[in-house]
Order: structure tokens, then C-alpha cells, then sequence
């Protein structure tokens, strides 16, 4: 079935599809999908993919039975389960949820970082079916955890979630995507940081093989706002993580950072891209992966520095270890600086475990398997010693010791 | 026989290295190999580490009544063989204190020994840093990251220290070293030395003989031993230097 006659089967239960503004948007959308020639050496969004299962899908939403379940446990810390995209509202003094509105559609669909071209954006804004909107109100310090979870085999959940922080507060954001179900998630989380507010955001991917995950993000930062984004990628199937981030006030910070742990047939496609608008801004890109059997990864980073954003520092790291030689990472740094006086840096470097470190540890009695998981564990030694939440901690370590366990 | 090696043939990418050498070490005894640069010594302290990127073309070699080449690297480790780097291999991220514990722990396994526990290790490791001057902090570090040439040596002879080898190879460990850290290098080998173990000492120069006595004193040459007697041929060859022997 062709995208514009699956739209229109489905339009009953798509979001806004009776908002006329929202509808030409979308009409716009099925013109692309219907003459894009799917141009994949041009364009990251089709690299390493076959588009023809996520363009050709069988669209099927259950709105969940059970509402999703908000817990204010401890004093400013939220837990919420998220069944199939959905979340029920809530309110207090200090945050409040509440589903998407027409408005947060029109506010996405007018941005223009994210490229027109990215078929999976585009697909989301089209199947619209869940979301929600989190405000986290000013000068509150709050920590969240989000578990999201399909009930059912075969879901299309198209999702768009809207983060508000507003100024001078803090969220310690923690998401969870471990489904164990045949669906694919095309989520879109739009993030937008007001004056000194911060916001560290914590991905952890562990789906099963046959369950699809692509993951968008798009951050806006004002003045002295940081926003912090960790990605722990151990899913055993498909996952796009393409991340964006806007520095669009003075003194504010992005720093997005992942590592992807692959294995057998895998594939993850990962991009990460910071516009620098404004003076005096920092951001931070590193991705690691490491990469086993004949999985597959890309990563693609890319730091623009607008001519008015003097004094920006912005540095890309990519880095990676493959352990087999049927296994493959392809990683494009670039930056595009418009302004002076600046200081940017990009460094790529992907290769096999180091053979002489191999050596000179067997060299001292450890076995060849104990000397290469030391050596995987020590290569992201760096980013785990950085988790300051000792409950993620704890669980980013279990599942490397699982990953790891699987390494011969 | 401790260590016995019987004709042995090298190569690597195509090019010989070690031509028929032949040389035979006792327990308790110190042997010294000098040679010119691109003689083999290295190659020869590599292949007795086990080192994969060699091929073995003829020869035999016996440790401790094995066939060495039926033992892998880190089997040969665990029976007892030790190799002092001549670059040591920085791996950040990999932190000293408890990769030492393992390794000295895998030995006691294959020993069939009890294995030492945080307490007592942290104990037996603070005492063996103070006696080579190293500092505690350094304990703290990653292996060999950020160490200084003379750092990273001290830093090998420590492992050595601990891990009580049978067999250690010193591969120009006297290279990079001023002469204070080679009197401190140097007497920690003297401490170590026993009638039940042995020494292959690797080196250009009479200098690191004159603080660890050896009881032979060989000369390599294009791969094969041209003349072994004692430390009288150490004199002479810094006398003379190696263009004799060629």
C-alpha cells in the first residue's frame, strides 16, 4: 500500500487530522514520499536501511486499555509508565503533563534544522498517534523516569513528545525503551531549554531483535541553559538515534554523547548535529561504538557555527572497535564554521582491539577473551565513570556485562 | 634444562630474523644478550613471550620441561615466564591495582594456589612500590598512561616484582633511563634474584651490567649467538664494539 493511501485508510486514527493547516502539511509530506527518487548515497537518513519496510507498513494502534501510571514516590522525583505513546495528565506545583495539542504539531512542523528530507521525521508528523507534553516549571529541580511500553505485536507508534523547562529549573530525565515485542517506534521528542535551566537526559535502548526504534530529538537551548543527552544503545534491534540541538542564546551548552554495543546482524544509524546561533556557546559530540559479527553502524556528526556565534567552542569525537572483521562503522564528522574566532575540533578513529595491548596483557597471565573485554570495558571507561545516578549505573553495567558476555 | 632453545628458525613478513640459535639457561643463572640493533634480540624475547606475529620456520624450545610452543602466551605467563617491555603498551582506562591482582591471581590458579585476596594484595603491592620508589599515587593511574620512559620501566619491573617469574626477560629495560632510575631498576632485580630463577637480560650496553651481574654474556649478531663466554666479552665489546663480531 502506497504512503497516501495508507494515511487515508488510517486518518481516523491519526492526530489532527482534522486541523486544515495540519492537513496541508501533511498533503506535503505524501508529495514528498511520493516523488522523492530515495536518493541513499545523498541522504544519512537512508543509509544502511531498507526505507521500503518503514515506507511499506501495515499501520496498527491500540489505544492502550490501562492509562500509563504517574508515581510521585520520592519528594521532586516522578515515575511514569508510558503504554504504547500515551500518558495521562498530571498536575502539580511543579510539573505538569498533558497530551499534545494541534499547536505543538505547527510548532515542530516550522523548524527547519532537521531536514525536510528525513523520511522518518516525515512519517511521524504524517501517522501521528500518541504523545504528550511535559512542562517543568520555573526554578523546580525534578528527576523523571520514563518506561515506555507496547502491549501488543506489529504496533506503528508514531509519537511526539514536547519537554519544557522552563527557566531556572532542572530535570534529570531518564527513558527506558526495552520492548520485547515485533513493533517499531518512530519517536519525536522536541525539547526546549529556557533561561538557566538544565536538562540531562538518559537513553537506554535494549529492544529485541525484531522490535524497530528511531529516536529524534530536537533541543533548543536560551541563555545559560545546558542540555546533556547520553545514549546507551545494547538493543538487539534496528535503532536510529538522530539527534539536534539548537544554541540559540548566549552561554548555553549542548553535549550529546552515545555508545552503541552491537552484535550478529545489527544495524544503528546515528547522527548528531549542533547549530551554533548565538556567542559564547559550547557543545560536545561523542559517539562510541563497538561493533561484533556482521553488525553494522554509521554516525554522523556535524557542528555549524553561524557568523554571529564568535567565541563558540565545539568539538566531535567518534570512536570505534570492531571485533570482527565482518563487522562495519562508517562515521562523518564535519563542521561548517561561519564565524572567526572559534575553536572546533573533529577526530574519527575506528579499528580492531588493539593487538599489541592484547599481548602485553596475555604477556601478565590474562586469557585472550579477559584481555578484550578489559580492553572494550576500559575503551568506555571514560563515559561510565561519568554516570553520577548510581541506580543507571548499575544498570548500564549489567547489560555490558550481558553484551560482554557474548564476546568469545 | 630451565630454558632450552635448540636451532631455532624466525621469520617475519618474509624476512629472517633468528638464524639457528641455539642457547641454554640454568636455574639461578643470568644471561646477558648484547648485540647490534637489528640483531634479533627483541624478536627472540617476543617469540619466548609467545608474540603471534611470528612465524616459527625450525627449532625447539623447552621451559621447564614444556614445549613452549605448545603453551599460549598467557599460559606461559602463568608457568612462569615474564617479559619486561622494551616500549610498555599504555592502555588507558585499564586501571593498575586491580589488573595486577588479576594477573597474579590467574598465576596462583594455574599453580593450583589460593588465590590473594584485595586486602593482602593492596598490602604486598604498597610494599614493592615503596621499595622501587614508586609512588602510591601512581597505583591509582592507568597502566602505563601518561607515565614518563623511566616511569614506565619502573612500572614493568614492579609487575615483575610481584608476579615472581621463574623465567624474566629484561628487553632493553636500561633504555630511557638516567642513571638514577637504573640504579633504582636495577637494584629491585637484584632483590628479586634467587637460586631458584633466572634472568635474560637484553641490552646495548656494559652500563646496566655493571649493576646486575651476569653469569654469561652472549653476542647476536644477524640472528644467531656468535659468542658467548662471561662478563670479560661485556668489557669488550664497549671497548671495541660490535663490528668484530660481524
Amino acid at each position: 500500500m502506497n504512503i497516501q493511501d495508507n494515511y487515508l485508510k488510517n486518518k481516523k486514527n491519526i492526530f489532527f487530522s482534522d486541523n486544515k493547516d495540519i492537513q496541508t502539511h501533511r498533503d506535503k509530506l505524501i508529495n514528498i514520499f511520493e516523488n522523492d527518487r530515495f536518493d541513499k548515497k545523498n541522504n544519512e537518513s537512508l543509509k544502511n536501511i531498507n526505507l521500503k519496510n518503514f515506507i511499506d507498513f501495515k499501520y496498527k494502534y491500540l489505544i492502550p486499555e490501562e492509562t500509563s501510571v504517574i508515581n510521585n514516590n520520592q519528594e521532586n522525583s516522578y515515575s511514569i509508565v508510558s503504554v504504547n505513546g500515551q500518558c495521562s495528565s498530571f498536575k502539580d506545583d511543579k510539573i505538569e503533563i498533558t497530551k499534545i495539542l494541534d499547536e505543538d504539531y505547527n510548532d515542530f512542523s516550522k523548524n527547519d534544522t532537521i531536514e525536510n528530507n528525513d523520511h522518518f521525521v516525515n512519517l511521524n508528523s504524517l501517522f501521528l498517534n500518541s504523545g504528550f507534553k511535559i512542562v517543568i516549571k520555573k526554578n523546580n529541580n525534578i528527576k523523571i523516569k520514563i518506561s515506555n511500553i507496547i502491549t501488543d505485536d506489529n504496533l506503528t507508534i508514531f509519537q511526539k513528545n514536547n519537554y519544557i523547562c522552563e527557566e531556572g529549573s532542572s530535570l534529570n530525565l531518564i527513558e527506558e525503551y526495552e520492548n520485547k515485542n515485533n513493533s517499531t517506534s518512530n519517536i519525536l521528542n522536541v525539547i526546549k531549554l529556557e533561561k538557566n535551566s538544565q536538562l540531562n537526559h538518559f537513553l537506554i535502548q535494549d529492544n529485541s531483535p525484531n522490535h524497530n526504534l528511531i529516536i529524534t530529538t530536537h533541543s533548543s537551548c536560551k541563555k545559560d541553559s545546558t542540555y546533556t543527552q547520553k545514549v546507551y544503545n545494547f538493543s538487539e534491534g534496528y535503532v536510529r538515534n538522530f539527534h539536534y540541538s539548537e544554541l540559540i542564546e548566549v552561554n548555553s551548552e549542548a553535549d550529546l554523547q552515545g555508545i552503541f554495543f552491537l552484535k550478529d546482524n545489527n544495524t544503528s544509524n546515528n547522527k548528531t548535529f549542533v547549530k551554533h546561533l548565538a556567542e559564547d556557546c559550547k557543545s560536545n559530540q561523542v559517539y562510541k561504538g563497538i561493533l561484533n559479527d556482521r553488525s553494522k553502524a554509521t554516525y554522523f556528526s556535524n557542528t555549524h557555527v553561524d557568523q554571529v556565534a564568535q567565541k563558540t567552542e565545539g568539538y566531535q569525537l567518534s570512536k570505534g572497535i570492531l571485533l570482527s572483521e565482518n563487522a562495519s562503522y562508517f562515521s562523518k564528522p564535519e563542521l561548517k564554521i561561519y564565524a572567526d574566532d572559534v575553536k572546533c575540533s573533529h577526530g574519527s578513529t575506528i579499528g580492531p582491539i588493539d593487538e599489541n595491548a592484547i599481548f602485553y596483557l596475555r604477556s601478565r597471565g590474562m586469557s585472550k577473551i579477559a584481555a578484550t573485554k578489559i580492553l572494550i570495558s576500559s575503551f568506555i571507561n571514560e563515559e561510565l565513570s561519568s554516570i553520577d545516578n548510581e541506580q543507571m549505573s548499575e544498570i548500564i553495567q549489567k547489560k555490558l556485562v550481558r553484551y560482554l558476555s557474548k564476546v568469545k | 634444562m630451565f630454558l632450552e632453545i635448540k636451532d631455532l628458525s624466525v621469520k617475519i613478513e618474509n624476512k629472517n630474523i633468528l638464524k639457528s640459535l641455539n642457547l641454554n639457561i640454568n636455574k639461578g643463572e643470568v644471561h646477558a644478550i648484547m648485540g647490534p640493533n637489528g640483531s634479533g634480540k627483541s624478536t627472540l624475547a617476543n617469540v619466548l613471550a609467545g608474540k603471534e606475529d611470528y612465524e616459527i620456520l625450525n627449532g625447539k624450545i623447552n621451559f621447564k620441561d614444556n614445549d613452549l610452543f605448545d603453551l599460549n602466551i598467557e599460559e606461559r605467563a602463568q608457568e612462569g615466564m615474564f617479559l619486561a617491555f622494551q616500549y610498555p603498551v599504555e592502555i588507558p582506562g585499564v586501571n593498575i591495582t586491580p589488573f595486577l591482582h588479576s594477573a597474579i591471581n590467574s598465576k596462583r590458579k594455574r599453580m593450583n594456589e589460593e588465590e590473594i585476596d584485595n586486602l593482602s594484595f593492596a598490602k604486598l603491592l604498597k610494599s614493592k612500590a615503596s621499595d622501587l620508589g614508586i609512588n602510591i599515587d601512581m597505583l591509582k593511574r592507568s597502566v602505563n598512561t601518561g607515565f614518563s620512559g623511566g616511569e614506565k620501566k619502573r612500572y614493568e619491573i614492579l609487575q615483575m616484582s610481584i608476579l615472581n617469574p621463574d623465567l624474566a626477560i629484561l628487553d632493553e629495560t636500561d633504555s630511557g633511563l638516567d642513571i638514577d632510575a637504573l640504579k633504582i631498576v636495577t637494584d629491585g632485580v637484584n632483590k628479586l634474584k634467587t637460586k631458584d630463577n633466572s634472568f635474560l637480560i637484553i641490552t646495548h650496553y656494559q652500563k646496566l651490567l655493571d649493576y646486575i651481574k651476569p653469569d654469561y654474556v652472549h653476542v647476536m649478531v644477524n640472528g644467531s649467538i656468535v659468542k658467548s663466554g662471561g662478563s670479560e666479552i661485556a668489557a669488550e665489546i664497549e671497548k671495541d664494539g660490535f663490528q668484530k663480531f660481524q
